[in-house]
């Protein structure tokens, strides 16, 4: 089974921050999140709490996927969700090779990375409403969730891009790019794929 | 390998129900009862309590017929289970008798919890509760002296101290200084969770039983004593459920009240000293693994989390009832002073002069502290308070008696 969710038993770190107490054996220091990047003059702490809140909004989306092939009752769409939950649990191995190439944790979650959690999971919620709504509703908004988490994705993917396209010629920017590379074409397909889906849905129902 | 309760198989639900008459179970015997068997049931009654309240809540929550109906069928073996449990409480034992055992159960379950617990900061937070509860055995036990003539080490047995703890008068803080901080999910030891669970659930038990029972007497100092020490609880329930973390979701937080079920029947089937009452404990705790396992499906359909994922490969170390007097004298010797101030723990000649703390106090104790006028009308009466100290003289010089020294 592939762990999806950060607990103490894989090894998960944080920052008591506001409200939060961690233990701590539990805690990461700011001076180990300075170093994230080793080899650019990057604002490390700032970069390692976005790449966990990057990697968190991953694992959301892998959960989103669960759920949806679960629950659709259309079988092209259980096929693509089952297809690009694949996808994104390969793209979650890439970006948590790509955090320690970095010299970070992929067991960290930054006070960024609850927040992400905290509004990914709002998208697998609409389950809780299901009673009211009619099976196209639900399909429609099971889509609707997809098309959202996958052009954040897309757009998180695109700021290690660009990031890398800034950077000088250093072992950070390679790792960097050697992520992107992995992931772009599936990234594309899959928001592609749910924004023509989604329209093409809304538009059979209407003409 | 420990017992991993996702690895068992428990009994159907569907044949989980049972009829009035195995409810209606027979109670135990006052007189003849382990106090620990008693502190068992006061415990299991609130922790099922919380999970039917819990599970009403989320019901409230989804029009999803499929969840409403898993939740509302887990929920009536649950009801079923606390009153099995529940109902094991003799009618022969007076509200104030129950008091004492509800305290009892305070004390020793908090205690163990606080020796037990990884975390620091948790381990503060139950301290800073534990002497409360202390001090609120001594006022009821002082109570029950003058409303029935009854010592209360005839039902705590010699396991547990009576003596005062951080005085009642002086827990009144305002409720800005009762809300802690909280465990982090992606962090937290699942130890310090079904710790920060089990007592919340404890406590909102204790704190409901006093807010319907406290009205029950006629005596104007008894029904007075309730209503204070309720609004203790009130602040107790307010720290401990303030310890969860609210990044929990809905059907997480349904697996891990069930999975705190199993570990504490679990753990009280394993040092249960009454056959007939293990049996009970065994019985739900196969019932509970039947739960767990309806939850953890809902979690991995509704949210495509696996259980696996978030809990223990095997149950974390028992919860027990075991004497910790020591402990709590060395906490009362330590902390009888603290106080808090938002999420932290203050020395109390520390805390600024406009704190909230002196504000709220000096309002609610106003007119008089029924907690302070139970022990002047046994010491009027008696010619002195009631303690049952075993361990010697009281840890905090300021708390022992004049003389004989106690």
């Amino acid at each position: 089974m592939r762990i999806t969710t950060v607990t103490k038993m894989p090894g998960g770190k944080a920052i008591p921050i506001g409200m939060t107490v961690v233990p701590p054996e539990r805690r990461m220091g700011l001076s180990d999140l300075e170093g994230f990047g080793v080899d650019e003059e990057l604002e490390g702490i700032f970069l390692a709490n976005f790449m966990s809140a990057f990697a968190a909004h991953e694992r959301c989306v892998v959960h989103l996927y669960r759920m949806a092939t679960g629950l659709t009752r259309i079988p092209e769409c259980r096929e693509k969700y089952t297809e690009f939950e694949d996808h994104t649990e390969d793209h979650l191995r890439i970006l948590e090779r790509l955090i320690e190439r970095l010299d970070g944790d992929p067991m960290y979650a930054s006070p960024q990375a609850r927040m992400t959690e905290f509004v990914a999971t709002k998208l697998v919620e609409p389950i809780l409403l299901e009673g009211s709504v009619d099976p196209l509703t639900l399909e429609l908004t099971l889509l609707e969730a997809v098309t959202l988490a996958e052009r954040k994705r897309r757009l998180n993917w695109k700021l290690i891009s660009e990031l890398a396209d800034q950077m000088r010629e250093t072992i950070s920017k390679q790792a960097m790019r050697e992520a992107v590379e992995q992931v772009e074409s599936d990234q594309d397909e899959h928001v592609r794929w749910a924004e023509t889906r989604w329209l093409r849905m809304m538009i059979a129902q209407v003409m | 390998m420990g017992f991993n309760p996702l690895a068992e198989k428990g009994i159907p639900i569907e044949k989980q129900l049972r009829n009035w008459s195995e409810l209606n179970v027979q109670p135990y015997d006052k007189e003849q009862v382990d106090p620990y068997t008693r502190t068992r049931v006061i415990t299991m009654n609130g922790v099922e309590v919380e999970s039917i309240i819990f599970s009403h809540q989320f019901a409230r929550r989804t029009d999803n017929q499929e969840i409403k109906r898993a939740l509302a069928l887990t929920r009536r073996i649950e009801q079923q289970q606390q009153m099995a449990v529940n109902w094991l409480m003799p009618g022969e034992e007076t509200t104030l008798e129950v008091t004492i055992g509800y305290e009892q159960t305070a004390v020793d379950l908090t205690a163990y919890i606080a020796r037990a617990e990884p975390d620091p900061y948790l381990k503060q937070a139950f301290e800073f509760g534990l002497i409360e509860d202390s001090d609120h055995l001594y006022r009821y036990a002082n109570m029950l002296a003058l409303l029935e003539g009854k010592k209360a080490e005839r039902i705590t047995g010699p396991l547990t101290e009576i003596m005062p703890g951080r005085p009642t008068v002086a827990e009144h803080c305002h409720p800005f200084d009762d809300i802690r901080a909280h465990y982090d999910k992606n962090t937290v030891d699942p130890l310090s969770r079904l710790h920060a669970m089990t007592i919340t659930a404890a406590e909102q038990q204790t704190m409901n039983f006093y807010m319907n029972m406290g009205n029950r007497y006629t005596e104007p100092l008894a029904r007075a004593l309730y209503l204070e020490i309720a609004m203790i609880e009130e602040q107790h329930v307010t720290q401990y459920e303030s310890l969860l973390d609210p990044l929990e979701s809905w059907f997480q937080q349904e697996v891990y009240h069930h999975y705190n079920e199993c570990y504490l029947y679990h753990s009280f089937m394993s040092q249960e000293s009454d056959p007939r009452v293990r049996a009970i404990w065994e019985l739900h705790l196969n019932m509970e693994i039947e739960h767990l396992r309806v939850a953890c499906e809902m979690m991995r359909r509704y949210e495509g989390i696996e259980a696996e994922e978030i809990l223990p490969k095997e149950l974390p170390e028992p919860t027990l009832f075991r004497e910790n007097k020591q402990y709590v004298r060395q906490v009362l010797a330590d902390q009888d002073e603290l106080r808090t101030v938002g999420t932290q723990f203050v020395p109390l000649d520390q805390l600024p002069e406009d704190a909230k703390y002196f504000e709220y106090r000096d309002a609610v104790n106003g007119g008089f502290a029924p907690s302070e006028r139970v022990i002047e009308e046994h010491v009027n009466a008696h010619g002195d308070d009631y303690r049952f100290m075993p361990e010697g003289p009281h840890p905090v010089q300021g708390l022992r008696r004049a003389a004989p020294q106690n």
